[in-house]
């Protein structure tokens, strides 16, 4: 044991201390060097007591000097590769703490999304009954009793007329449409008239994939010196864009409802194949969206407006149809079922 | 309406290739069902009659591919009366054409049965297929009487008389009445007006001599006794809508050439035609100012002149439009509108430029319950609910908890049981989709609804309605609880401050679909606005259900969203003070408000109860409730024994008032 073994030594320190990259190979570097049972130093110390004094002394001191210089440099080390400290952060990969989203239905999501389209045009939004009277639900609309239109929308009428209403009707059926909104703003307004008329609607309909007792439709009427077919044509054409989206392609084809003449129906191109033909709009390149057309004079003449000075157009659009194409469903009934596992997956 | 295109073609020189045929009937109001082969189903409007038929669609294919069109080949008008009278006792018949022609029956020839076939029609003998066959080419039905079955000389056409029967040609057994009309021989009804033949008269293997009817009834009478008699023909689908009243004798020389082109019989006699009042064509004038502003497009004279001519109408030009009358056939046909409806489709609606309404008024505003329902939908989201719509026809059984019998408005032709009656409360159908939900795994449910609600007595009221279940949520950090009364009761109070509604609660007694002890009606002032609770029967559910609706119209008048003006902000800090009172457990909080309000002076500015304890400590029966109060002055800041006074003088209340004392004394 001489001073020089202690500085070879020290070179090994050195060489094992620059080698070590991680903490393990750190404690490895106390363990072979400090280590209580087995460290070269603490060889050494323990082998002091065979020295004789003098030397005991001088030797035990560099050893002990040796020893501090390690404990520095490895401390030095050791705070360097980070040893752990006590944990003060969270867990920011935790789900947070907040209410549950709910999200609005699908059929008010469109509803809405038409109610705004229109809204932006500057038409208003109404309201009205949904058990409703013969005059406001066929008669005023150019459907007389015995009309075979009647049998185009199959009714459910009340077991008793409800009790009668300021102006002396009573409700007796559930409205088969929303065109009855027509009549009642047109007999309690002057034109011009610019509006959209929202709610649910009933047919005597079987309940299923295609078919639903009970739908929502929204009603449009606008009336003015001098609306056109081409007035309905731009509008319709405006609300097909902002819905579906820019370019679409549209077309009106001539129908026939009892209070609209001309009729129409408004088709879009598909949006499955993009008008090249598939099942879903039955490879005709496009899907019927809506019902509409020119007032029928007929109709002005039920509400007291003078057909000679004022035209007008109509719509009526079924909101289920265009939901089923907007979320690429099925099955109407999913509309109606309230599942959460499908209403979940819409955005709020 | 099936159609043969090559059938089509004898008439028109339409294309040969069927697609670009029924494009172009398509784009002028025939849309298109489907095409199979050489048949193109068209829907025909209900307006339409006339197109029930080959030869009435080729007219319109006549003008849409320009050009001309050619009639069906027609026997002369033979010589003389048919050996059969005709009498008609009832206006329901318009006219009544009668021909008589020795026949041999046998089967059609192969293309008239391919033809029928086609068209959808099942071939039967030579002598019912040319009625079938005149009935589809040209829209006008016909029937056959076997002479040899009919008794006396004579064909009346004459209302039925109560109770009398007829065995249709279907085999059914027809029980008749006066609303019906009828044609009879000496002795009885042979047949249904409009609708169908009697079996015993029915042309067969057998008969030798026919009787062939060609007539027009009045739409309303057949349309009434099919629907009547549940029995809907091809025959009583063209009278209702409006048969042709000029069409019946063309109908029968048209019969008398087919009977000669297979050599199935020739006609014996002439033609007897009873035709009390003959039409007179309608005349209308069409205005070109008018056409031009109700389509935005002018459409060249020559055009208007072409269309209308070629779909039938007479068309003489005036200095400002045309003089037009109206064939028979279109019966659809009546005012100048009409006219233009004609001339724009086959125009082209894809013709006419795409032009916007100009405003020519300020906008009004909309109905106040859209932004109100907006606001709703949005604030219960947010709040964790999610949006539903469920019918408003439900079960009686479901609905009879929330309404007496009598208040209910029920449908008199439901569909079902399951749809018989419109719902007085959301709740029910709320509840039925919340059991859906957790029959598929999902504990938590928190449904909401905005819709209608209906009753005799109220009519019908906008409402809110919600149904909540499970937890309040799970989350790492702890149980956030399960669903209870004051989670609905928090609901409401997060509408009411939402709209700027007073809403409060008074006890719920009557509300018989809310367990007792757990329930509660909502009032704004002295007025009911809906109700909160437990609901009391839910055998699908294991857990506690809470529910609630609110009327959104009586939340409406209350409503104050939008008018609130802002007070000036406190310039002067408030002081705090809490206590905790003992008092009896049954003691509603808000009486205990109450007296702290009355005993307190003017700069109490609040109080807020923040917590409630049972148990150790506290004796049974009796809760401690702890209330924060808050107190400030507008002008100073308030001194400590200010505060202090107000607070001795609440405990003071409060004990005399409830036997209050504080916690901890």
């Amino acid at each position: 044991m001489s001073v020089s073994d202690l500085s070879t030594l020290q070179a090994e320190f050195d060489e094992a201390l620059s080698q070590a990259q991680s903490a393990a190979d750190l404690k490895a570097v106390r363990d072979r060097f400090l280590g209580r049972k087995s460290g070269r130093l603490t060889a050494l110390l323990k082998t002091l007591g065979s020295l004789p004094p003098d030397e005991r002394r001088t030797v035990g001191a560099a050893v002990n000097a040796l020893k501090q210089t390690f404990e520095a440099r490895l401390a030095e080390r050791e705070a360097a590769v980070g040893s752990p400290a006590p944990f003060e952060g969270v867990d920011i990969t935790l789900p947070g703490r907040r209410p549950a989203l709910g999200r609005r239905h699908p059929l008010t999501q469109v509803r809405e999304r038409i109610e705004d389209i229109f809204a932006g045009m500057g038409y208003q939004i109404i309201e009205g009954p949904e058990l409703e009277d013969d005059w406001h639900n066929f008669e005023a609309l150019n459907m007389p009793a015995e009309h075979p239109a009647r049998d185009m929308q199959d009714t459910l009428y009340l077991s008793a007329p409800m009790p009668a209403d300021a102006s002396g009707r009573r409700a007796s059926l559930l409205r088969t449409h929303t065109s009855g909104m027509q009549i009642r703003y047109m007999e309690a307004h002057e034109p011009p008239v610019r509006l959209i008329a929202p709610g649910r609607v009933y047919r005597r309909d079987n309940f299923d994939a295609t078919h639903t007792p009970m739908f929502t439709q929204v009603e449009g009427l606008v009336v003015d010196r001098d609306i056109s077919l081409g007035d309905l044509k731009g509008t319709l054409q405006v609300f097909a864009e902002q819905f579906f989206g820019a370019g679409v392609a549209t077309r009106l084809r001539p129908s026939f409802f009892p209070y609209t003449e001309p009729s129409a129906e408004l088709d879009v191109e598909c949006q499955g194949c993009g008008g090249r033909g598939c099942p879903l709009c039955k490879y005709t390149g496009w899907i019927e969206v809506l019902g509409c057309g020119m007032v029928h004079p007929a109709v002005f003449e039920a509400v007291g407006y003078d057909p000679e000075q004022y035209t007008g157009f109509a719509f009526g659009v079924g909101i289920e149809r265009l939901a089923l194409r907007l979320y690429g469903v099925d099955d109407i009934r999913m509309f109606y079922e309230n599942d959460l596992r499908f209403l979940e997956q819409l955005a709020p | 309406m099936r159609v043969l295109v090559s059938w089509l073609r004898e008439f028109v020189e339409a294309p040969a290739d069927v697609a670009s045929v029924a494009e172009a009937l398509a784009s002028c109001g025939f849309a298109v069902d489907g095409i199979e082969g050489d048949v193109v189903d068209f829907d025909v409007t209900a307006n339409r009659p006339d197109a029930l038929s080959v030869y009435g669609l080729a007219r319109e294919a006549s003008v849409a591919f320009r050009r001309p069109l050619r009639p069906p080949t027609l026997a002369p008008a033979p010589a003389g009366t048919a050996p059969m009278r005709v009498s008609i006792a009832d206006s329901g018949c318009g006219r009544y054409a009668l021909a008589v022609a020795d026949v041999q029956v046998g089967p059609s020839p192969a293309w008239l049965a391919e033809r029928l076939t086609a068209a959808g029609v099942r071939p039967i003998n030579n002598i019912v297929d040319i009625t079938n066959y005149v009935m589809i080419e040209m829209g006008q039905p016909m029937h056959a009487f076997d002479m040899a079955k009919l008794a006396g000389p004579e064909l009346r056409v004459r209302r039925a008389r109560a109770d009398e029967t007829l065995t249709t040609l279907d085999g059914h057994d027809r029980t008749l009445d006066e609303s019906m009309l009828v044609i009879a021989d000496r002795d009885r009804p042979v047949a249904i007006a409009g609708v169908m033949g009697g079996a015993t008269s029915e042309v067969s293997a057998t008969t030798t001599r026919v009787a062939f009817e060609s007539a027009w009834f009045r739409p309303s009478l057949v349309r009434t006794t099919s629907k009547r008699l549940g029995l809907k023909t091809e025959a009583s689908a063209r009278f209702e809508r409006g048969a042709d009243i000029s069409a019946p004798v063309a109908a029968l020389r048209r019969a008398i050439a087919l009977l000669a082109e297979i050599g199935a019989g020739q006609v014996t006699g002439g033609i007897t035609d009873v035709y009390p009042r003959p039409a007179v064509a309608p005349s209308i004038v069409l205005r070109r100012s008018r056409l031009a502003k109700l389509l935005g497009t002018t459409v060249p004279d020559a055009d208007v002149e072409r269309i209308l001519s070629g779909l039938g109408f007479g068309v003489t030009p005036q200095a400002d439009g045309w003089q037009v009358t109206v064939p028979s056939f279109r019966v659809d046909v009546s005012r100048e509108v009409d006219l233009c409806e004609e001339v724009g489709r086959h125009w082209g609606f894809d013709r006419i430029p795409a032009t916007l309404p100009p405003p020519s008024a300020a906008p009004r505003p909309s109905a106040p319950a859209v932004a109100q329902a907006r606001l709703l939908r949005r604030l219960l989201c947010g709040a964790g609910l999610q949006e539903a719509v469920t019918f408003t026809f439900i079960d009686a059984r479901a609905a009879a908890p929330y309404a007496p019998e009598n208040d209910l408005v029920t449908i008199a032709n439901p569909l079902s049981e399951k749809f018989a009656v419109m719902r007085p409360s959301i709740a029910p159908g709320l509840y039925e989709s919340l059991v859906y939900n957790r029959n598929r795994q999902a504990a938590d449910v928190r449904l909401f609804e905005i819709g209608s609600t209906f009753s005799r007595s109220r009519g019908e009221r906008r409402a809110l309605g919600w149904v909540q279940t499970g937890s309040r949520g799970t989350h790492w950090s702890g149980s956030l609880g399960a669903v209870e009364f004051t989670d609905a009761k928090g609901l409401a109070e997060l509408v009411a401050e939402a709209v700027g509604a007073p809403v409060d609660v008074a006890p719920g007694d009557d509300l018989g679909w809310l367990r007792p002890g757990e329930r509660a009606v909502l009032t704004i002032g002295s007025e009911r606005a809906g109700w909160i609770g437990r609901l009391a029967v839910t055998p699908d559910v294991d857990a506690p259900v809470y529910a609630g609706e609110i009327d959104l119209d009586v939340l409406a008048l209350a409503s104050t969203a939008g008018l609130r003006p802002i007070q000036p902000l406190p310039r002067f800090p408030s002081a705090v003070r809490d206590l905790s009172i003992i008092v009896d457990e049954r003691l509603p909080a808000a009486e205990l408000r109450g007296t702290i309000r009355s005993s307190a002076p003017s700069t109490l500015v609040s109080v807020r109860e923040f917590d409630r304890y049972k148990g150790k400590g506290i004796e049974p029966g009796q809760v401690s409730l702890s209330v924060r109060l808050t107190f400030r002055h507008p002008d100073r800041t308030l001194t400590d024994t200010e505060v202090q006074q107000a607070v001795d003088g609440i405990v003071e209340a409060l004990q005399r008032a409830h036997g209050a004392r504080l916690r901890g004394r």
